[in-house]
């Protein structure tokens, strides 16, 4: 099978069968963000704004290396964004905005001008 | 007390650093579609109260009513989410880390040695992968010895990982209930 053939036919999360490291044994305590990013994701399914099909495809649409490099709900939280810019929800800059706003509470100078 | 402790006094737990890129990712989309009224702050905060209450003792308790009523046990294995409705019980945590999921289906019993279980040759195995809509729970055997014990007895020998099937249940410290 050539390659590419197999890119075709292995999505970045069917990785069953491949080879991988020993099995590490960790209780993960979900951090506050995680338990909250968790939740988000049981209130839009609730009101079917993004059902947990939706999110599936929006982890996979991440492309290999970000679901290889971001954590479980760090890719959860790229997905949602995502797909609220495809619904038209939001919008990118929206989120920016409120990104920095969020920082700023923390101390931040913006890193994008003010509208 | 001295001078150098009043200048840095210790912040509340949960805001003490920071949040990261994401942490501040979900705050600004949660924000953002509260602001546009498509939900309000306060399901958020139920539904992480729902998250809280789940715990691997739910999945227990239905290992135990499984083992002590026939009856349940075959409601369980034939439609595991209503049986698990009867008991107030609608959902359950599964392996997701990669190491597990991608050796699970190719290598088991090797998994299965790094959790300290050992399957002899002459028993079958069989994985059950989750999907984004389906999960597993595998009802473990009842340990030997076990005859006189309460159901909340058994519920308290039963962990998180034999629930995922990868060791067995053992009746241990004479099944003190956690």
């Amino acid at each position: 099978m050539s390659q590419t053939e197999n890119l075709l036919k292995r999505l970045p999360n069917d990785i069953g069968g491949l080879p991988a490291e020993p099995i590490q044994r960790v209780d993960h305590e979900l951090e506050p963000w995680e338990k909250r990013c968790h939740a988000l994701a049981d209130v839009l399914d609730f009101h079917k704004i993004l059902n947990t099909e939706e999110k599936r495809r929006g982890v996979e649409a991440l492309g290999s290396e970000m679901i290889g490099k971001l954590t479980y709900y760090e890719r959860w939280i790229a997905a949602f964004a995502n797909i609220l810019f495809q619904k038209g929800i939001l919008t990118p800059t929206e989120l920016a905005r409120k990104m920095d706003e969020v920082a700023a509470r923390w101390g931040d100078e913006p890193p994008h001008p003010p509208a | 007390m001295s001078q150098h402790e009043h200048d840095h006094p210790h912040a509340e737990i949960g805001q003490s650093e920071r949040p990261g890129y994401y942490d501040m990712m979900e705050t600004a989309v949660r924000e953002l579609l509260i602001e546009k009224g498509l939900f309000e702050a306060g399901e958020i905060r139920r539904q992480i109260e729902v998250l809280d209450s789940r715990t691997p003792a739910l999945g227990a308790k239905v290992v135990a009513r499984a083992w002590v009523d026939a009856d349940f046990r075959a409601r369980l294995l034939a439609n595991g989410r209503t049986a698990c409705e009867e008991l107030g019980i609608s959902f359950y945590d599964d392996t997701k880390l990669k190491p597990y999921r991608a050796r699970a289906v190719s290598e088991p019993r090797a998994v299965l040695a790094e959790f300290g279980t050992h399957i002899p040759d002459d028993v079958e195995v069989r994985v059950s992968d989750s999907t984004a809509l389906v999960r597993y729970l595998v009802l473990p055997r009842r340990p030997d010895g076990t005859a006189g014990y309460s159901e909340e007895q058994l519920a308290g020998l039963v962990t998180r990982d034999a629930m995922i099937g990868v060791i067995p249940v053992t009746a241990g410290e004479a099944g003190v209930s956690r």
